[in-house]
C-alpha cells in the first residue's frame, strides 16, 4: 500500500495551476515576475506580497500544491526550469531526500509557527485546563476519556498535518532526542489510542476551518498556531512538551541564474524588513524572525521545546506509512459515478483510467464501494482493502472499474440518495460520498427533493460530505450547491484532470 | 596524515563524490557586488573572486563597494561553499576566499600558491543560548557566566553529557522551564554540507581526541560514535548558518546552537539588543579564518588592502568579523561579546579530507 507520491504529481501540479490566479501557463517565464513554488498554507501572504510589490516591483506569481507534493515534484526534476524559487511550510522533508534538497542554493527562514491544539473555549473551560500548561499526555488523556474530539489535515498532503504527527508521535513515544523506528514501533498503540479522537480530516487547513464550524461535535482542531490563531472562538494552546515549528523559509534554486537568484535575495530581503514583518504577524498570526518585531498581541511568547523533526526519510516515511494504513481511523467511501450515455467513448475511458491509477492510493482497511448509476443506481458493490491481502480487495475494484459501461440517462439525486441510503454511520470510518458526472441531472428526484431528503436525515448522516467533480458538461451551480448542502467540497476536473481531483478528495477521505 | 595510502585514496574518492554533487547543482551563485562601483569609472582593475556566502554581505555592502573604489578596484564576487571550491575551475579567478584555513590549503596545494596565505578576519564559532538554558548549564557546572549574557561553556562536561545521553530534566533548575526538556545537545548545521556544521565536529573531536587533532583512521574510529551521536539527536539540520541563527532569534528551535561570533556581531552591530540571548565561548572552539588564496598579483593586492585598509577593516568589525591584529578595533560593547578571546583555546581544523570523513560518518 505504500506508495510514493511522485506518479500523481502532474496530475496534483496541474490542478493546483489551476487554482491560482492565472489561467494561462503558469511555469511560463515572464518579465518582472518570480515564479515561486508555494505550500498552499502561504495563500494567506498575497497582501503581503502585494505590499512588498508597492514596495519594491518584485511581484510573484504562486503555484499552490501541498509541501510533500512539491518535495517530490522538485526530487523529480519537473520543477526545473519552471520555478524561480520555493517557498514551503518547512524544509525539513525536503532535507530528508537528497535529490529535492540539491535543487535549493539558499534557504532563508521568513516567518515561523508552531504546531497547536486549538480548543473550543467551552471545552477548555469543561476540562478544567490551564491553557499555559497542558501538555500532550493532557490531551491524550482528554481523548481516552471521550471528553475531546479533533479535526487535522491529511499529513500525507499537508504540512500541517505532518507536522502535527511528528509532534504527537514525538510527546507519546517518550523519545528525548530525533524519533526513531523503535520509538514509533514503542508510540504505535498510544497513538492508534489518540487517532481515535479524530473526527474530521481535511487535505486543506481552509476546508479543515470550514468543516469545523458545521461539526459542533469536534472539539478542538490540530493545526499551526497561525491558522488556529484565525479561528474565532478558539483557545489556541501549545503543548508545554514540545512542538513542532515551520519556518517557512523562501529557497532560491540551484538551476536559475544568477540574475533570478538575486531577485529573490532581494525578495528575502524585503520580507524581512521590519514594516513587512509587523504586517506579516498581524494579518497571518505567524511569528517574526528579526528580534526588532514582536509577535502580535495575543501570540504568546513564552518558550516551548522544539521537538526534533527525524532525520532520515525511513523514520519519517515510515511514521506517514503508519499513520494512513495503521493509526487513523480507516476510510469508507462510495463513489457515485456517472456512467450515462454521454460518458461514452473517451470520457468513460478516462474515467476507468482516473479510478485504476487511483487503487495504488487506498489505504489499508479502506472500504470503497463503487455505485455507476444512468437512470438510477446500475450496481452497488464494495470492497475493502484488507490488510493481510491488499491486493485482492483492489484487484476486485480494478474488475469493477474495468467492466463499467455508458448508456442511460442522469439521475443525480436520485443515485445520490442510494448512496446515503447505504452507508451507516459507523463511528469509527471517516465517510464521504465522491460524486462524479459529466452532465446535469435529466431524471428521477429533482434538487429540492433531495435538499428536502439530506435535512430529513438524522444528524449523524448529515456528517457524511458529498465531493463532487465538475466534469465533461456537468453544472458548477448544481455541485456546489450539494457540496455547500452536505459540508463538502467542490473539484473541478474539466481545468485539471480527473486523476488530479481523485487524487486532491483523497485527503479529505 | 593519514594510516595508509588506500584509506587516503578511500577519503579522497568520497570527497570527489561530495563535491561532484554539490557542483552539479551549480553552487555557484554571482553576488552582484561592484555593480555601483562599475559605473563610475574610477575603478580601474576588476577582481574576480569566489567567496563563501557569509562573505557576501560584506561585499555586497555599497561602502565597501565604495572603499574598494577609491583604491581602484571593482569586485567581482561569487559565492560557493568554501568545501565546494576544491573543485570549482578557478581559471579566470583572481583569488578564492573560503571560509576556513583547512579548504585554503588544499586550494593553494593545487593550485601551486606559495607563500603565506593572508588571512584578513576571522571568527570564532560560538553557542548561542536562551538565557533560561545558559543558567541552567551554569548551575550545573557545564558553563560559568561572566554577566546575563556573556560566559563560557566547557566543552568536555559538555561531551560527557551527551555520551551519557543526559537530559535536561536530569540538570537542577530545569523544571522551572518548561522548554528545557529532552536531550541535551546543540544544534548545528549539517556538517556534509555547511562549514560551521563541520567546524562543530572539528572542535567536538579535537576534545573527544584528548586535546590532539585527528588526523588518521584510529583518530576518526575512536570518536566516530560520539560525533554520530551529537548529529543524530538533532535530527534533520539546516544547511545554512543564517536559518538556524535566524529560528535561534525568532525564538524557536534547540535553546542551544551552534554559530559564527560574526552573525551575533552583526546583529549587535543594527542596533539589537536582544534580551534573551546569551553567547556562551566554548573553552575550546575552532576559529572560522577567512583565508585568501590568491591566485593572480591582483589577487594578492586585494588581499593585502583587506588586510590593511582602514575603513575595510572597520567595514569588516561592522559585519562582525574580527579584523587580524589589534583586537580593540572589535566588539567596544562587551555585554554580549568578549573583545579578547584570551583564554579560548583554539583546536586546529583536520585536514579537509579527514573533516568530510568524518562528517559523512557521523551523518551516515
Amino acid at each position: 500500500m505504500r506508495r510514493t507520491l511522485t506518479a500523481v504529481l502532474s496530475a496534483a501540479a496541474l490542478l493546483s495551476a489551476c487554482s491560482t490566479a492565472h489561467k494561462d501557463d503558469p511555469a511560463a517565464p515572464e518579465p518582472g515576475a518570480l515564479r515561486v513554488l508555494a505550500s498552499s498554507e502561504l495563500a494567506d501572504m498575497a497582501p503581503v506580497l502585494e505590499q512588498v510589490r508597492k514596495d519594491t516591483g518584485l511581484r510573484v506569481r504562486p503555484t499552490y500544491m501541498g509541501t510533500l507534493d512539491a518535495v517530490n515534484l522538485l526530487a523529480s526534476g519537473r520543477a526545473d526550469g519552471r520555478y524561480d524559487a520555493v517557498w514551503l511550510s518547512s524544509d525539513d522533508y525536503l532535507r530528508l531526500r537528497p535529490e529535492a534538497a540539491r535543487k535549493v542554493v539558499s534557504e532563508t527562514p521568513v516567518m515561523s509557527s508552531p504546531v497547536a491544539v486549538g480548543v473550543r473555549t467551552a471545552t477548555v473551560r469543561a476540562l478544567g485546563w490551564q491553557p499555559r500548561n497542558v501538555t500532550w499526555s493532557q490531551v491524550e488523556k482528554a481523548v481516552q476519556d471521550g471528553r475531546l474530539t479533533y479535526g487535522m489535515t491529511d499529513p500525507a498532503r499537508s504540512n500541517s498535518g505532518f507536522s502535527t504527527l511528528i509532534s504527537v508521535a514525538s510527546a507519546l513515544s517518550g523519545a528525548q532526542s530525533a524519533l526513531t523506528d523503535a520509538d514509533v514501533a514503542k508510540a504505535t498503540p498510544r497513538l492508534k489510542e489518540f487517532f481515535q479522537g479524530q473526527k474530521l480530516t481535511s487535505g486543506s487547513s481552509g476546508w479543515l476551518a470550514t468543516a469545523y464550524k458545521r461539526r459542533a461535535n469536534v472539539d478542538a482542531l490540530l493545526n499551526y498556531e497561525s491558522v488556529l490563531a484565525g479561528i474565532p472562538g478558539l483557545t489556541v494552546i501549545r503543548p508545554k512538551d514540545g512542538v513542532v515549528t515551520a519556518d517557512y523559509p523562501l529557497s532560491s534554486l540551484a538551476g536559475t541564474g544568477a540574475a533570478t537568484r538575486e531577485e529573490v535575495r532581494r525578495l528575502t530581503e524585503a520580507l524581512r524588513t521590519p514594516a513587512i514583518q509587523r504586517r506579516i504577524t498581524t494579518t497571518t498570526h505567524r511569528r517574526p524572525v528579526i528580534p526588532s518585531v514582536p509577535p502580535a498581541p495575543g501570540l504568546d511568547t513564552a518558550r516551548r521545546r522544539e521537538l526534533p523533526f527525524p532525520g532520515s526519510r525511513s523514520v519519517a516515511d515510515g511514521l506517514l506509512h503508519s499513520y494512513e494504513n495503521e493509526l487513523r481511523r480507516p476510510s469508507r467511501t462510495v463513489y457515485v459515478l456517472d456512467t450515462s450515455g454521454s460518458m461514452d467513448g473517451d470520457r468513460l475511458a478516462r474515467l476507468k483510467r482516473a479510478l485504476t491509477d487511483l487503487t495504488g492510493d487506498f489505504r489499508e482497511r479502506e472500504a470503497v464501494t463503487l455505485m455507476p448509476f444512468g437512470s438510477g443506481v446500475k450496481s452497488v458493490r464494495t470492497h475493502v482493502v484488507d490488510p493481510a491481502d491488499p491486493k485482492a480487495g483492489l484487484d476486485a475494484i480494478r474488475a469493477d472499474t474495468g467492466a463499467l459501461s455508458a448508456d442511460g440517462d442522469t439521475a443525480i439525486y436520485t443515485s445520490l440518495e442510494k448512496a446515503y441510503g447505504h452507508l451507516g454511520t459507523d463511528r469509527d470510518t471517516f465517510t464521504s460520498i465522491v460524486l462524479m458526472t459529466d452532465g446535469e441531472n435529466t431524471t428521477g428526484a429533482k434538487a429540492a427533493e433531495f435538499d428536502a431528503f439530506y435535512r430529513s436525515l438524522p444528524a449523524g448522516r448529515r456528517e457524511i460530505p458529498v465531493f463532487p467533480i465538475l466534469f465533461g458538461d456537468s453544472d458548477r451551480k448544481e455541485l456546489s450547491h450539494i457540496a455547500d448542502l452536505t459540508g463538502g467540497r467542490l473539484f473541478d476536473a474539466r481545468q485539471g484532470s480527473l486523476d488530479g481531483a481523485f487524487e486532491e478528495i483523497r485527503g479529505y477521505q | 596524515m593519514l594510516g595508509s595510502a588506500s584509506t587516503l585514496h578511500g577519503v579522497r574518492r568520497i570527497v570527489g563524490i561530495v563535491l561532484a554533487v554539490v557542483l552539479m547543482g551549480g553552487v555557484v551563485a554571482a553576488v552582484l557586488a561592484g555593480r555601483e562601483a562599475d559605473d563610475k569609472g574610477t575603478a580601474t582593475k576588476t577582481v574576480r573572486m569566489v567567496i563563501g556566502s557569509e562573505k557576501a554581505e560584506y561585499f555586497a555592502d555599497p561602502a565597501v563597494v565604495k572603499a574598494l573604489a577609491a583604491k581602484g578596484y571593482t569586485v567581482k564576487a561569487e559565492t560557493s561553499g568554501s568545501w565546494a571550491m576544491e573543485g570549482l575551475d578557478l581559471k579566470g579567478y583572481d583569488l578564492a576566499f573560503p571560509s576556513s584555513q583547512a579548504p585554503a590549503v588544499e586550494l593553494a596545494a593545487r593550485h601551486r600558491v606559495r607563500g603565506t596565505l593572508p588571512r584578513p578576519f576571522y571568527s570564532p564559532l560560538v553557542v548561542v543560548a536562551h538565557r533560561s538554558a545558559a543558567q541552567v548549564l551554569a548551575a550545573n557546572g557545564l558553563a560559568t557566566l561572566d554577566t546575563g549574557h556573556r560566559g563560557t561553556v566547557r566543552m568536555t562536561a559538555l561531551l560527557d553529557a551527551a555520551r551519557h545521553d543526559r537530559t535536561w530534566q536530569q540538570l537542577k533548575g530545569a523544571s522551572k522551564y518548561g522548554e528545557l526538556s529532552g536531550t541535551l545537545f546543540i544544534s548545528s548545521t549539517d556538517p556534509e554540507s555547511s562549514n560551521s556544521g563541520a567546524l562543530y565536529l572539528a572542535a567536538a573531536s579535537y576534545v573527544a581526541n584528548g586535546g590532539r587533532v585527528v588526523a588518521d583512521r584510529s583518530g576518526l574510529d575512536r570518536t566516530g560514535p560520539l560525533l554520530k551521536k551529537l548529529v543524530t539527536v538533532q535530527g534533520a539540520q539546516q544547511t545554512g548558518s543564517d536559518a538556524v541563527f535566524r529560528d535561534f532569534v525568532s525564538g524557536a528551535g534547540n535553546p542551544l546552537v551552534w554559530v559564527y561570533e560574526s552573525q551575533v556581531a552583526s546583529l549587535l552591530a543594527g542596533g539589537q539588543k536582544p534580551d534573551d540571548l546569551v553567547v556562551l565561548y566554548p573553552d575550546t572552539t575552532v576559529d572560522s579564518d577567512h583565508t585568501v588564496v590568491p591566485l593572480t598579483d591582483d589577487g594578492k593586492a586585494l588581499a593585502e588592502l583587506l588586510s590593511t585598509d582602514k575603513e575595510l577593516r572597520r567595514l569588516a568589525v561592522r559585519h562582525g568579523f574580527r579584523p587580524q591584529g589589534d583586537a580593540s578595533e572589535f566588539a567596544t560593547d562587551t555585554t554580549y561579546l568578549r573583545q579578547r578571546l584570551t583564554g579560548v583555546r583554539q583546536a586546529p581544523v583536520p585536514t579537509s579530507a579527514v573533516l568530510h570523513e568524518m562528517a559523512r560518518r557521523a551523518r551516515g
